[in-house]
C-alpha cells in the first residue's frame, strides 16, 4: 500500500518566542517491508538550518532552530511511503518462552545487542505488580509469539482507551491501576511486562491508517500518530504487536522510529525561551494513493 | 635548642606511628627528603609553625578560598583547609607513578572511543554489556560526538592511595569534569609565600608546566585561523561546591567565566551574550556534568546547559572539554576490568594496580562478595545514584543481611571493593605533628595523543585519627604535594611563545556578569548610604536621651521618618498612629540593621551585595578579595550585634562603613577601566543620587521652624560629608539656600548632585554602543535631562514654600523628576546590556493528546 503522509504540528504562543531549538523524529523508515519514497519538512517561520542525523538507534532525526521572533510555529512533514504485506513463517512460531529466554541471555553477541531492550529505561520500569499482571500470559513451555499475543489481548480487553487521562509523565503503575490510557501507555506497559519476564522489547512510533465507518467519508486529519511494540523472538527476529488494537501490524502501520521507549524517539521536541503559555494542535493524514 | 632529654620533632612523630607511614621507605629507613623536611621544621620550631599555620588560615580566608558543603549549618561557604606540612614524593617514584597514570589515561581514552564507537570491548566479551547499557554515564546522544583530536579524554584526574606493599594504588577515576587542579595551584601559591623555608635542601617541581600544557591544549582547539579565540569556562554557578576553583582557574587561565544561559546556540555556533553583543565561542572548558550540558538532547530539565550544544559540537563549530559522555568511564565497576582492558588494547599489564574491585553482576564475583561482605566496601556501580558507600565491618548482622538481600535483588548494580588501606603522613594537628591517613589526586591533560602529568597533586588527609573517609564533603584537610629531588629538575616543557600576540586585547563581559557588577555598585552604595544615615540618627537619639539633648521631638520624628523613606520599609516611622514605634525607636532601628529577612535592612543589603560580589569572583584581585572577606565578617557582626547596646551597633556600623569605603578605594585604584568598571561605577552613582535625594526630600520638602531646619541642615551636611567644608565657608550659620546650592550645584564636591550626575553620564558614555554610536542612548538621555534640570534650577526659588501647606513645591517637584529619570537608568541598562534572563521551556509533542481509537 502506498500512502501520502502529512503530519502537521502547530504551536501558538501567548508571548513571542525569540529562540527555538527543535529535534524532530518524523521521517518514515526505509526498511524491510517499508519504503519511504520521499520526505520533506516545511517549517514556518523559516529555520536557520535543518540538519538531518542518524541517531544511536538508526532513526533519522532532524535538528532545526529558529531565531526570529514568532508567535506561531508550524512544522509540516510530508512523505510518500509504501508498505508491503508482512509474512510470518509459521514454522518458527514454535520457539517457547523458555527457549527464547535462554537463547537471548546466553548468546553473548546477541545479549550485547539486545541488552538495552531488556533493562529498565527512563519511561519503563517494573515491579511485582506489573510482573503479576503479565504472569498468566506466559508459560515456559508455550511459544513466546503466542504469549505476546495473549498479553496484547489482555491489555486490549482489560484497558479502556481514554484520551487525555494520562500524560507523558503518568507512571505505568497508575495506568495499571486505573486500567485506562492511550496507545503509548499500552505499549509501555506491554514492554514493561515483557522485560520483566526477561524478553527484549522495544518501542515503535509511527502511524496507522484509520478507516471511516462504513458508508461514511474519511475525515481530514483523522489519522493519528501511533505507537506499538516490537519483540525480539529468536529465529524470527523483531516481531511487531499492536496492543491498542490487538492486531499484528500490517500494511496500515507506518513505522517512523524504534527506541527503548517514548523518550528516545519523541516525534517533536523543542526548547523555547519564553515565559508564556502555548497551545498545540496536531493533525495527521495518511491517504492511500491510487496505483499507477 | 633542645637538650638530650627532649625528643626532636621527628622522634616524637615516630612514636605516634602505628601503621605504615610515608616517611619510612620499604627498607625500613627514613626517606631522605622527609629527613630534610623535618630538619627544616626543626629549625623553624613548632611554635613558629603554628604561627605560620594561622597565617595560612587567614590567607585562605582572605583569598576567599572555599569549598561549598551541601546541607551545612554554617551556610554554604566553608573555608578551604591546608596543612602547613606538605606531602613528599621522590622524583624517581613519581616518574614511575606518572608512567602508570599515563597508561591509565591511554586505556581510558581507548575505552571511551570504543564505547561510543565500535563497542569491541563488549562484543569481544572484555567488558560486560551491562556496564555500558546499564551505565547512567552512557549518553546515547553522544555516540557520534568526536572532538578534533586523537585523544577524546582530554582532562583526567586519578585518586590514589599507598597500599601496605608500598606501591601507589589507583582508587578512583574522574573523567567528566575533574576538579581540584585549581585548589592545588592555590595551595602551592600559599605555601611558597608563607613557608618558603621548608624547601631548603631539596628541589620541588613546579606546577606551572602542567597549566602551560593545559592552556596550549585548549588553545590548540581554538586555533583554527583565529587570532583571538574565545574560550569560555562553563560553571554551574556560585552554588556549586567547587565554584571557587571555577572562578580561580578562569581568571588564572584568562578564560571567560560563564554560566549556561550566558551562552546560546545560533546559526550553528555557540555565542556568548556579552554587553558588546553576541561573541562567537570557540572552546568551552566545562564544569557542568554530562547530563546537564544540553536540555534539547540530554536532561531536558537542565537549566545549566545550552540548548543545541551537542549539535554544534557535532558540526565541529565548538569544542567542549571533556566531550559530553565521558562520565561513562566513572562507573565504579570499571576498576575491575582495567587490567583485562589494558591487556586487550595495549598488550601489556597495568603499571599501577587498581584497588581490588568486584562487580556483582558476575556469578563468581557475586558469591565472593556475599561471603566476604563484612570486610568489603559496597558501592553502586553507577556513581550518580544517591548511595553512600557502606563499610561491611561497620554493619550489624541485620544490616549485613539487608545489604545481602539488596545485592541479590539487583546484583549488577553493586560493586564491592577491598577496604582502602592508606598510608599515614605527618600532619599538623592541634600544635603537634601526628600521622594521618592520606590519599592523593593526580591530574593529567592530553596534548593530542599523549598525556602530561602535573608534577604535584592534591593530597587530602583525614581530620580525625584513623578515619578512612577522606573527602572534602566530610571535612578533609588538603596538603600541598611536592615532587622532590636532590638536583634541579630538568625543565622538560619548552616554553612556547605564541606566534603573534593579539594587538587589540579584548575581554568578554558576559551580560550576567555585567548585571552583577552593576548591582555590586548599587548594593554597596545602598549599604553605605543606610549605614551612614543610621549612624547620624543613632547619634541624635543618643544625645537626646543620654545627654538630655535639646532636640525637639519634631526633629527626631523627621529623622526617623527619613529612615523609612530611605529604606522603603513602610509604614515604619511614617505611621502617625503608631506611638509605640516612636517611643522606643531602637526596636525598629535594630530590625533595620540586623534582620536579614527584612528587605531594606543593612543585613539584607549586605547579603545581596555579597551574593553579587561572589557571583563575579573572577573579577576581583587579591586585595579586593581580602576586603570583601572583611566585609563578610562585618556582615556576621551586623547580624549578631548585641541588641542591648546601641554603642556596639554604632561601632559595627562604623567599621562596616570604613570597609566599604576601602572597597571603593581598591576598586578605584586598581580595577581596569573596562566595561565592568563603568557598570559598577554607574550602579554606585545611580544609588548615591537616589539615596541622597531621598534624604533631601524627607528633610526639606516641607518647611519646618528655623531651629529644626538648622538641625536638619547640619544632619544633611554630615550625611553629604560636607559639614567641615560648609563651616569653613559659612561658619556656624546654617542657611538652607547656601546648603542646597552646595549640595545640588557645587561641581567641585564629590557628593553634590551635579557632580554625581556628570560622573554618571561619563560612565555611561564609556559603555559599548549597540546601534548608532554617535547618538545618546535612553540611559544617557535620562541622565543628561536630570543634570540639565538641576543645573538650570534657581536655588532661591527652590526654598520658597506655599504659606498654607508649608510645601516646597518647586524643590520637591524638581527632586521627584530627577528621581524618576535616574530610576529609569536601571531599566534602560537592562534593555541595553543585561537581557539574558529568558525562561527556558521544554515542549514535547506527545502522542497522548491526539490519539484516536481504531475501530
Amino acid at each position: 500500500m502506498k500512502y501520502k503522509l502529512t503530519h502537521r504540528t502547530h504551536y501558538k504562543y501567548v508571548v513571542p518566542v525569540n529562540t527555538y531549538h527543535s529535534l524532530v523524529c518524523l521521517k518514515p523508515q526505509t526498511m524491510k517491508g517499508q519504503l519511504c519514497h520521499s520526505f520533506s519538512l516545511h517549517i514556518t517561520p523559516h529555520p536557520v538550518e535543518v540538519v538531518p542525523r542518524t541517531d544511536f538507534f538508526g532513526n533519522t532525526l532532524h535538528y532545526f532552530s529558529i531565531d526570529v521572533s514568532h508567535k506561531e510555529l508550524e512544522v509540516v512533514a510530508e512523505s510518500v511511503v509504501e508498505s508491503f504485506p508482512k509474512t510470518i513463517l509459521s514454522e518458527s512460531l514454535s520457539m517457547t518462552c523458555q527457549e527464547a529466554r535462554n537463547y537471548v541471555w546466553n548468546t553473548h553477541l546477541l545479549k550485547a545487542e539486545l541488552l538495552q531492550y531488556m533493562l529498565p529505561s527512563p519511561f519503563i520500569t517494573w515491579d511485582d505488580e506489573i510482573r503479576d499482571f503479565a504472569r498468566d500470559c506466559f508459560a515456559d513451555t508455550l511459544p513466546l509469539y503466542d504469549c505476546v499475543r495473549r498479553l496484547c489481548h489482555k491489555i486490549f480487553t482489560e484497558f479502556a482507551f481514554v484520551s487525555n487521562f494520562t500524560s507523558l509523565n503518568t507512571p505505568l503503575k497508575t495506568v495499571l491501576k486505573e486500567r485506562k490510557g492511550v496507545c503509548q501507555d499500552f505499549s509501555h506497559l506491554a514492554i514493561a511486562c515483557l522485560r520483566s519476564m526477561g524478553f527484549p522489547a522495544r518501542y515503535v512510533s509511527g502511524y496507522i491508517e484509520t478507516l471511516p465507518p462504513p458508508g461514511k467519508k474519511k475525515l481530514q486529519g483523522s489519522d493519528a500518530s501511533h505507537a506499538w511494540l516490537s519483540v525480539y523472538i529468536p529465529n524470527m527476529g523483531w516481531c511487531e504487536f499492536d496492543p491498542t488494537n490487538d492486531i499484528i501490524p500490517q500494511e496500515r502501520h507506518i513505522i517512523t522510529a524504534y527506541g527503548r521507549d517514548y523518550g528516545d524517539i519523541a516525534p517533536l521536541k523543542g526548547i523555547i525561551f519564553s515565559s508564556g503559555k502555548h497551545t498545540l494542535s496536531v493533525s495527521v493524514n495518511l491517504v492511500p494513493l491510487q496505483h499507477g | 635548642m633542645h637538650t638530650g632529654t627532649t625528643l626532636d620533632l621527628f622522634q616524637s612523630y615516630q612514636q605516634e606511628i602505628n601503621s605504615y607511614d610515608e616517611t619510612i621507605g620499604s627498607d625500613g629507613r627514613v626517606k631522605p627528603h622527609w629527613q630534610t623536611l623535618f630538619a627544616s621544621l626543626e629549625r623553624l620550631g613548632i611554635k613558629e609553625l603554628e604561627v605560620r599555620n594561622q597565617e595560612i588560615i587567614n590567607r585562605l580566608r582572605e583569598n576567599g578560598v572555599t569549598y561549598n558543603i551541601y546541607d551545612s549549618s554554617d551556610g554554604l561557604n566553608r573555608p578551604w583547609q591546608l596543612d602547613p606540612i606538605p606531602f613528599l614524593i621522590e622524583q624517581k617514584e613519581w616518574d614511575h607513578i606518572s608512567r602508570g597514570l599515563k597508561q591509565r589515561a591511554l586505556v581510558l581514552d581507548l575505552m571511551l572511543k570504543d564505547i561510543y564507537g565500535p563497542q569491541k570491548l563488549v562484543k569481544d566479551d572484555i567488558l560486560p554489556p551491562e556496564l555500558v547499557f546499564d551505565n547512567t554515564g552512557f549518553c546515547r546522544p553522544c555516540f557520534d560526538i568526536k572532538i578534533p583530536s586523537q585523544n577524546q579524554l582530554i582532562l583526567y584526574a586519578a585518586d590514589m592511595a599507598r597500599g601496605p606493599d608500598g606501591r601507589m594504588w589507583l582508587v578512583d577515576n574522574r573523567t567528566q569534569v575533574p576538579s581540584g587542579a585549581g585548589y592545588t595551584l592555590e595551595n602551592r601559591r600559599i605555601m611558597s609565600k608563607l613557608l618558603p623555608e621548608l624547601t631548603e635542601g631539596m628541589f620541588v617541581n613546579r606546577l606551572s608546566p602542567f597549566f602551560n600544557h593545559f592552556s596550549q591544549t585548549v588553545a590548540g582547539f581554538a586555533n583554527r585561523g583565529k587570532e583571538n579565540p574565545n574560550i569560555v569556562y562553563l560553571t554551574p554557578g556560585s552554588n556549586n561546591e567547587t565554584y571557587f576553583e571555577h572562578a580561580y582557574l578562569a581568571s588564572y587561565l584568562g578564560y571567560t567565566l560563564a554560566q549556561g544561559d550566558d551562552l546560546l546556540v545560533r546559526n550553528g555556533y555557540v555565542w556568548l551574550k556579552s554587553i558588546d553583543g553576541l561573541e562567537r565561542v570557540d572552546v568551552i572548558v566545562r564544569r557542568v556534568d554530562d547530563d546537564w550540558c544540553d536540555p534539547l538532547e540530554l536532561r531536558e530539565d537542565s537549566r545549566l546547559g545550552v540548548p543545541g550544544l551537542l549539535h554544534v559540537i557535532r558540526s565541529g563549530n565548538v569544542t567542549v572539554l571533556n566531550p559530553p559522555g565521558a562520565s561513562v568511564l566513572e562507573n565504579s565497576a570499571f576498576l575491575a576490568f582495567m587490567n583485562i582492558t589494558c591487556r586487550y588494547f595495549l598488550g601489556e599489564e597495568l603499571i599501577m594496580p587498581s584497588i581490588a574491585t568486584w562487580w556483582c553482576g558476575q556469578p563468581k564475583e557475586l558469591n565472593f562478595v556475599l561471603a566476604n561482605l563484612h570486610r568489603l566496601i559496597i558501592k553502586k556501580a553507577n556513581r550518580k545514584q544517591k548511595f553512600r558507600s557502606m563499610y561491611g565491618r561497620l554493619l550489624t548482622n541485620e544490616q549485613l543481611n539487608d545489604l545481602r538481600n539488596a545485592i541479590l535483588q539487583n546484583p549488577h548494580e553493586y560493586v564491592a571493593q577491598e577496604e582502602v588501606s592508606l598510608s599515614t603522613t605527618p600532619s599538623l594537628i592541634d600544635g603537634k605533628i601526628e600521622p594521618r591517613l592520606a590519599s592523593l589526586r593526580a591530574f593529567l591533560v592530553s596534548d593530542g595523543n599523549d598525556y602530561q602529568v602535573m608534577q604535584g597533586g592534591l593530597t587530602r588527609s583525614s581530620a580525625e585519627k584513623g578515619r578512612y573517609i577522606i573527602s572534602n564533603q566530610y571535612g578533609g584537610i588538603s596538603k600541598d604535594t611536592w615532587i622532590v629531588s636532590d638536583t634541579m629538575p630538568e625543565v622538560k616543557s619548552k616554553i612556547v611563545v605564541p606566534k603573534s600576540l593579539p594587538v587589540i586585547h579584548h575581554t568578554s563581559l558576559p551580560s550576567r556578569t555585567a548585571e552583577n557588577l552593576f548591582w555590586v555598585g548599587r548594593y554597596s552604595e545602598r549599604t553605605m548610604a543606610l549605614t551612614k544615615f543610621l549612624t547620624i540618627v543613632i547619634n541624635a537619639l543618643n544625645e537626646n536621651v543620654a545627654f538630655r539633648g535639646s532636640y525637639k521631638s519634631e526633629y527626631i520624628d523627621i529623622l526617623l521618618q527619613s529612615i523609612t523613606h530611605l529604606t522603603f520599609t513602610y509604614p515604619g516611622f511614617t505611621d502617625e498612629k503608631n506611638e509605640e514605634i516612636r517611643e522606643n525607636p531602637y526596636v525598629e532601628i535594630i530590625e533595620l540593621i540586623r534582620n536579614a529577612q527584612k528587605s531594606g535592612s543593612v543585613a539584607s543589603h549586605l547579603s545581596s551585595f555579597l551574593q553579587a560580589v561572589i557571583s563575579v569572583s573572577d573579577k576581583w584581585n587579591n586585595d579586593t578579595r581580602r576586603i570583601i572577606n572583611l566585609i563578610e565578617n562585618s556582615q556576621k557582626k551586623v547580624v549578631n550585634a548585641d541588641i542591648q547596646n546601641p554603642n556596639g551597633f554604632q561601632k559595627v556600623l562604623d567599621k562596616l562603613h570604613i570597609r566599604l569605603f576601602t572597597f571603593y578605594g581598591i576598586i578605584s585604584e586598581s580595577m581596569p577601566r573596562d566595561n565592568g568598571y563603568y557598570l559598577l561605577e554607574a550602579g554606585k552613582l545611580v544609588e548615591r543620587v537616589l539615596s541622597r535625594i531621598s534624604i533631601i526630600r524627607s528633610f526639606f520638602s516641607f518647611k519646618n521652624d528655623e531651629n529644626i531646619e538648622s538641625e536638619l541642615i547640619e544632619a544633611l551636611l554630615t550625611n553629604q560629608h560636607l559639614l567641615v567644608h560648609y563651616r569653613q565657608i559659612y561658619k556656624t550659620s546654617f542657611n538652607l539656600e547656601a546648603t542646597l546650592d552646595m549640595v545640588l550645584l557645587d561641581n567641585k564636591l564629590p557628593y553634590s548632585l551635579v557632580y554625581q550626575l556628570d560622573m554618571l553620564s561619563d560612565c555611561l558614555s564609556q559603555l559599548p554602543k549597540n546601534a548608532q554610536s554617535d547618538r545618546l542612548n535612553q540611559a544617557e538621555k535620562a541622565v543628561l535631562e536630570a543634570s540639565a534640570k538641576i543645573k538650570l534650577a534657581d536655588i532661591s526659588k527652590l526654598t520658597v514654600c506655599q504659606p498654607s501647606t508649608l510645601f516646597r513645591e518647586k524643590l520637591d517637584g524638581l527632586l521627584s523628576e530627577v528621581t524618576d529619570l535616574i530610576s529609569s537608568v536601571t531599566l534602560s541598562l537592562t534593555h541595553l546590556y543585561f537581557m539574558h534572563t529568558v525562561i527556558q521551556n521544554v515542549l514535547l509533542e506527545g502522542t497522548d493528546n491526539n490519539d484516536i481509537h481504531e475501530v
